[in-house]
């Protein structure tokens, strides 16, 4: 791993367009800020790691799993005025 | 598109009705096409299909039907690669899981759709949420977060 001495307000470079400066130094925290191209993700990489963890675990999923969801399911009405209830998801194909 | 899925056989999928995340799902980083079917038995629940790996496919339900108080809060950052500037063009569906008491819905990372553009990307949303909100009947209530 390279690493690098910085102190801050001072940055570091990683390609030509991903900048990485200390902002503010703390006791044992450091604040970054980072400028990164839109399709960039930038993660804590706790929150990416059980992300990834979480969907591993839901790919293993079968139809059988989820019989009884409808249960657990209120009316879809859209008085809520969210995005999310405009439209049931699966306006795929039906088999 | 003609592809073979262990859970729904092989079924066929339309060029115009494949989703594209181009950055992938965490996890499941070589799945960047997918298709969006409807459930054959039930109307709350879809199924995102990889359409390169027969075997992949996640259970997907729209978060408000299950969890009427979810605000999805998403750092703009997050929607620009979707060319979305108001999660209200969006379709958010959230994903369902299971851990040893039963479903859970991972509302900490939803997935949006720009339907009109066939693109997806799983966000991180702002805020204290649960990546296994377990469903029961009794609907405990989610946590306010700062």
């Amino acid at each position: 791993m390279l690493v690098l001495s910085r102190q801050r307000d001072e940055s570091i470079m990683i390609g030509d367009n991903i900048v990485v400066t200390i902002v503010d130094i703390r006791g044992d925290k450091v604040r970054l800020g980072i400028n990164a191209p839109s399709e960039i993700p930038v993660h804590r990489q706790e929150v990416y790691e059980a992300i990834q963890r979480e969907n591993l675990r839901a790919s293993r999923l079968e139809p059988g799993d989820t019989q009884d969801i409808g249960r657990f399911a209120g009316r879809s009405n859209g008085s809520n005025g969210n995005a999310s209830s405009q439209g049931k998801p699966g306006d795929g194909p039906r088999r | 598109m003609r592809i073979n899925t262990t859970r729904f056989g092989r079924i066929d999928i339309e060029a115009g009705d494949v989703i594209r995340f181009t950055s992938g799902l965490p996890g499941l980083e070589d799945c960047r096409e997918w298709a969006l079917l409807a459930d054959s038995t039930n109307d709350a629940l879809g199924w995102l299909q990889s359409t390169s790996r027969g075997d992949v496919a996640l259970a997907v339900v729209s978060p408000r039907r299950f969890v009427p108080e979810y605000q999805v809060r998403i750092p703009r950052s997050e929607l620009t690669p979707l060319a979305i500037s108001d999660i209200r063009q969006a379709q958010v569906v959230v994903v369902v899981g299971q851990n040893g008491t039963g479903l859970t819905l991972n509302l900490k990372a939803p997935i949006v759709i720009n339907l009109e553009a066939r693109t997806g990307r799983q966000v991180v949303a702002s805020g204290e949420l649960p990546l296994q909100y377990e469903l029961t009947t009794s609907r405990p209530p989610l946590k306010k977060s700062a």
